[in-house]
């Protein structure tokens, strides 16, 4: 599969990164193009330049700092807590069945429930501060965590079980030398997974009510229809978003290579 | 000594009799290739000898030692080399001895020219997706010689291997035991390869799994590609052959079934 797409890639003479630079480049003069002569209009749409000059205003007034730090916080605060709980719990409940079917109905409701909308609340009882975002983001996180995990125990081959067996391995001896590092990928998939979800906590619940952060931000370009900082905030979270992943592409190609093939 | 007996041992799944008083003895040292159709139970008996599978009737014993479960006096290579993806070559060696907690200096010395003897020096830090299937099947011989076993259970280690291959791998293994003499316990379907391995090989029937004939191979050794265009080695095969056609016609109808 990969091979017949290299080959492919070879015939033009451009490399992977070229054609992805060649379609963003193409993007962003499309998305220029448009703002400038179809909906030249920045109520309704900032051209990629308006886009640029805006984020450097909000970096020379210091502004955007304040709003990237906020959110920062809330982000690796909630998504930390819930990759740390999310992990402990998947290998309980894969490890445990009362645990499993004590926490299963919890997990199951909890994952396919949009938490997002019970953000309201949580600003009720914690105030428009951080805290009631982390609760949001490790919550968003947390359960994407707990099921891969859990998944990737379930999933351990049998063979390597039985291999090991035959040799003569103890329960806790096959947990920690075959489960838990045939696991490996699931949970890393499972973190990966917890990034766009977090992310999406972060806007959503400053948008119900913050004082600073980057959904903050866009709730109020919105407001005063300032279209062109409404998008800067928007490409720091897709900029984030895209370092965070690529980050994690980089951690699987090292601690589990054994995947790619 | 670690003499290999198998007395009166019977084994049922269910309904299905897969193994039906089966009386052997296996001396210290000795090659034994264990022949028959599919589902004769030739899996089931070495697993009961690995200690994974219950005897039903009967027992197995081990140096006088009735076999109640796995254990470092048995090396088991797998039919599918089963090497963890995220070991290197010498981690995946050393498995056993680390479950035992026995792996130190000396050991890993010794290790390493367990490795050199199967034809693996220099493939100590590789991982299992670096090596060919005959590479792989090497590791999983050398991670069953590393416990130093009394016995070892080889179920149809070169089935997954081409034809060339396999036949390379016939010779090494037999140089390999030639230089430990351990006592082998080898499943295969292939005839010519239980002939051209062993000093006896046990044919097996089917429904129920039983011992058919035990058969001596007087073949001198070392034994070379030469040995098997012998008219004796021909005739083994050929008598062997004989023995379980009707067997494996059948299987092979009723599995088509
Ligand atoms: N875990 C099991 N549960 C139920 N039946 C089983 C189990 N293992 C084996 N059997 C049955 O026992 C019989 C003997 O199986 P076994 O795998 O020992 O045969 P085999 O001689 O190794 O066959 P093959 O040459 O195809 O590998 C078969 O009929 C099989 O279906
Ligand atoms: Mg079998």
């Amino acid at each position: 599969m990969s091979g017949k797409a290299q080959s492919v890639v070879k015939k033009q003479g451009l490399a992977p990164w070229q054609i992805s630079l060649l379609s963003v480049t193409s993007g962003l003069f499309v998305w220029q193009m448009i703002s400038d002569y179809v909906i030249a209009n920045p109520l309704f749409l900032a051209s990629p330049l308006q886009v640029v000059k805006a984020l450097m205003r909000l970096i020379e007034t210091g502004e955007l700092w304040k709003h990237v730090y906020t959110s920062g916080i809330e982000f690796f605060a909630g998504y930390a807590i819930a990759a740390v709980i999310g992990i402990c719990v998947g290998l309980l409940i894969a490890t445990s069945a009362f645990a499993k079917h004590w926490l299963q109905p919890w997990i199951s409701g909890f994952y396919a429930t949009p938490t997002v909308a019970l953000g309201p609340l949580f600003i009720l009882w914690l105030g428009i501060g951080v805290w009631s975002k982390i609760v949001i983001v490790f919550l968003l996180v947390v359960f994407a965590v707990i099921i891969n995990t859990e998944a990737g125990i379930r999933s351990t081959s049998e063979r390597y079980l039985e291999m090991m067996r035959a040799f003569g391995a103890t329960p806790r001896q096959l947990f920690f030398k075959v489960s838990l590092p045939s696991a490996t990928p699931f949970i890393l998939a499972g973190l990966k997974l917890g990034i766009g979800r977090g992310l999406i906590g972060v806007v959503v619940a400053e948008l119900f009510g913050s004082r600073l952060g980057l959904g903050r931000l866009i709730g109020a370009s919105a407001d005063s229809f300032n279209m062109p900082e409404l998008f800067a905030a928007v490409s720091i979270l897709a900029a984030s978003g895209i370092a965070m992943n690529s980050a994690f592409a980089w951690l699987e190609a090292r601690l589990v290579p054994w995947t790619k093939d | 000594m670690s003499k290999l007996v198998s007395s009166g041992l019977s084994k049922w799944f269910g309904d299905l009799q897969a193994l039906a008083d089966v009386n052997l003895t296996v001396e210290d040292g000795e090659f034994v290739a264990l022949v028959g159709p599919s589902g004769c139970g030739k899996t089931t008996f070495l697993r009961t000898v690995a200690g994974l599978e219950a005897a039903d009737e009967g027992a197995v014993y081990l140096a006088d030692k009735k076999i109640e479960g796995p254990g470092r006096d048995r090396g088991f290579v797998f039919q599918q080399d089963s090497l963890l993806p995220w070991r290197t070559v010498m981690e995946n060696t050393v498995v056993g001895l680390e479950l035992a907690g026995r792996l130190d200096a000396t050991e890993t010395a010794r290790v390493r020219k367990l490795l050199e003897l199967v034809g693996l020096a220099g493939f100590e830090n590789y991982h299992p997706r670096q090596l060919s299937g005959g590479m792989r099947q090497r590791v999983n011989l050398a991670r069953a010689l590393a416990i130093d076993p009394k016995v070892l259970l080889m179920d149809e280690p070169f089935s997954a291997l081409d034809a060339q291959t396999r036949e390379i791998m016939q010779t090494e293994l037999q140089r390999i035991w030639e230089e430990g003499r351990k006592t082998v316990l080898f499943v295969t379907h292939q005839i010519d390869e239980a002939v051209f391995l062993a000093d006896r090989v046990l044919v097996f029937a089917r429904r129920p799994g039983r011992l058919l004939e035990d058969i001596r191979i007087d073949l001198p050794r070392p034994r070379n590609m030469a040995t098997k265009r012998r008219p004796e080695f021909v005739a083994l095969v050929d008598r062997i052959w004989r023995l379980i056609e009707n067997d494996v016609r059948e299987s092979v109808l009723v599995e088509k079934i």
